[in-house]
């Protein structure tokens, strides 16, 4: 019996594994994707705020130029220049300014900056606004409704209490423009001729106090409605965001997960293909004939199961991209074309297969992979029934209507008519393909379907026992060429 | 004659691959991970390096070994065999064949036929040097 003392057990290393991964920790980290997200809005929308401004300046100036001729008068108003023309300049000068100090931030300037400006220009705003009322009647006309856009306004860019603050604000402005007129120190103002001599009518304060009451009211109701609905939308807004959000991180883990995949079971694959040309080229001392057969189908199977592992996740992978396909980018499709043809050219030279091309630049703007996808199936498929010792042609050339015409074309086995429309249906070769080139998967064309569609792109075939086969695409060209850009 | 680094976390791929390398008459030697094959490239600077992409502890390892060693010898050329093809997202693509992203002389997808591998590589190491930074 062994009575030695017992080992010492060294210091343990260790790990805890995160209850969530990577991804659910990366969307939870939404705070800071909010800010951003809120920090662009509120630019975007100070910007829209000038703009308004300008219109609303351009407003009062034409106002002021058409208050000098006597045909106003004739209407029943009375507008002297002087009051729109100083809220015009005011109101540009003051907006000079906000575009300048706008333009001027940079890009990161914080959501808390960009609201304190917001709220400098509706109170400056709002005050210029008083000035406006007085002068057009503040209770001799509707001029006080005015402060409702602000209100609204006020209710889009920020949360329900700072838009409340913004009608407090408003409430305090208006109350004291009529406090003022009732000082007599400031007669009021009209723009209504027929009102402008008229003896001011005394009005009891309780009727006064109830008229400016029924407006405030008018206004909390507004604000109540308006404030609402923002914040739902906002609300959806950023919902709608936060699934997006998921939604892009979730392609792109599915992608990663594909290629590690793919990868994981193609190269066991390559292992015993590459184990197995050893077998054939005499590597590993010479086989008799009878061996070697054997090897060869072992190859040929370890080859033709490793593309069809490749084409199956492919498929799978453009399945799941119906939903959300990959932004289209500008590209030069004649360059795509050609980098597949100079790839395919030592297979098919194996075979003593020309390709011959008659490639031209040509933007478009699509999916780049999808491209790729579409060539490289369709140039694979030219190539695997042609006859050994044959040519493919590849056509890509510019055509009227800003198309351009993409084309590939064998002059293998050819397909019966009665069999075309049913070639691109997952796994379904007709009998001569499957006599003439035994390891084909059956996918290649599927996944040309597939793109096809997520690209609303139609392929056209043509094909004759014999003959051969084409398939031709016509695609949307960009209104530059390649040379032009 | 040439001397050849192949990088492969597949021993046996790579084994065959230095099999019909040293048929041809080169000189082969395999790395199984990117850390020693660094160290065996150091050691003595190969002709070409055979290069594998995705390795089990770094997908990337395979591009970031192309970047660490185009530093070290833009003149070298890399050949990339990879089971991942061009046609997935997150792929790569020929004109990724950027000598600052991407430095490498040229890809072959497995598995891989020998005749146009030993074609590739004849092609590589007789022809001008590879792009470098």
């Amino acid at each position: 019996m062994d009575t030695g003392s017992p080992t010492p057990t060294p210091p343990l290393h260790a790990y805890q594994l995160p209850a969530c991964d990577a991804t659910v920790r990366e969307v939870a980290g939404e705070d800071t994707f909010d800010a951003l997200r809120d920090r662009a809005l509120l630019r975007q929308n100070a910007h829209w705020f000038c703009h308004l401004r300008w219109i609303v300046s351009g407003g009062l100036a034409m106002l002021a130029v058409a208050g000098v001729p006597e045909w106003t008068t004739a209407i029943g108003l009375s507008v002297r220049p002087t009051w729109p023309l100083a809220a015009a300049s005011l109101l540009a000068a003051v907006n000079l300014v906000y575009e300048t100090v706008l333009r001027r931030w940079p890009r990161d300037t914080t959501a808390g900056r960009i609201r304190l400006l917001l709220w400098i220009q509706i109170v400056i705003d709002l005050m210029i606004l008083t000035l406006v009322t007085h002068f057009v009647g503040s209770t001799t006309s509707y001029a006080a409704f005015a402060y409702l856009f602000h209100i609204i306004l006020a209710c889009i860019f920020f949360p329900r209490t700072e838009s409340l603050a913004i009608v407090a604000v408003a409430a305090v402005l208006y109350a004291g423009c009529l406090l003022w007129e009732g000082t007599d120190s400031i007669p009021p103002r009209t723009v209504f001729a027929a009102m402008e001599d008229l003896p001011r009518t005394s009005v009891a304060k309780s009727v006064e106090a109830w008229r400016l009451a029924s407006l405030f009211g008018i206004w909390l109701i507004i604000w109540y409605l308006v404030s609402r609905l923002s914040a739902t939308l906002r609300d959806r807004e950023r919902q709608l965001a936060v699934t997006n959000r998921r939604l892009e991180a979730s392609s792109q883990e599915r992608a990663r997960h594909m290629l590690q995949t793919t990868h994981e079971l193609k190269s066991p694959f390559a292992a015993i293909h590459a184990n197995a040309q050893l077998l054939l080229g005499g590597f590993a001392g010479e086989l008799p004939e009878s061996a070697r057969a054997v090897v060869y189908k072992i190859s040929q199977r370890a080859s033709m199961l490793s593309q069809r592992i490749q084409d199956m996740l492919q498929l799978t992978n453009l399945r799941s991209q119906a939903q959300a396909p990959p932004s289209p980018t500008r590209f030069d499709l004649g360059e795509i074309i050609r980098t597949i043809v100079a790839r395919a050219e030592p297979v098919a030279a194996l075979r003593g297969i020309r390709i011959q091309a008659d490639v031209e630049a040509v933007l478009v703007r699509s999916v780049e992979d999808y491209w790729k996808m579409l060539i490289e199936n369709l140039l694979s498929n030219a190539i695997n029934y042609s006859r050994d010792g044959g040519v493919v042609n590849v056509l890509c050339r510019r055509e009227q209507h800003a198309t351009a015409r993409v084309a590939i074309e064998d002059r293998g086995i050819g397909i019966p008519a009665d069999k075309l429309e049913k070639i691109f249906q997952d796994y379904y070769r007709t009998q001569e393909a499957a006599q003439h080139n035994p390891s084909s998967t059956g996918l290649g064309l599927a996944v040309v379907r597939q793109v096809a569609h997520l690209l609303r792109m139609s392929v056209t075939v043509e094909s004759a026992l014999g003959w051969g086969t084409r398939f031709t695409l016509l695609v949307p060209t960009c209104t530059s060429h390649v040379e032009d850009s | 004659m040439s001397y050849l680094l192949i990088v492969d976390d597949d021993q046996d791929f790579a084994d065959a691959v230095a099999t019909v390398c040293r048929a041809d008459g080169h000189e082969a030697v395999v790395e199984l991970d990117a850390t020693r094959a660094v160290s065996s490239f150091e050691e003595r600077p190969p002709d070409a390096v055979i290069l594998d992409v995705m390795f089990p502890e770094n997908p990337n390892a395979g591009f970031e070994l192309a970047r660490a060693l185009r530093k070290k010898a833009p003149h070298v050329p890399i050949l990339m065999l990879t089971a991942v093809n061009e046609q997935f997202p997150l792929g790569f693509s020929s004109r990724d064949i950027d000598p600052v992203w991407l430095p490498v002389s040229g890809f072959l997808e497995k598995p891989v036929d020998f005749d146009i591998l030993r074609a590739k590589i004849r092609e590589l190491v007789a022809g001008p040097p590879a792009t470098g930074v």
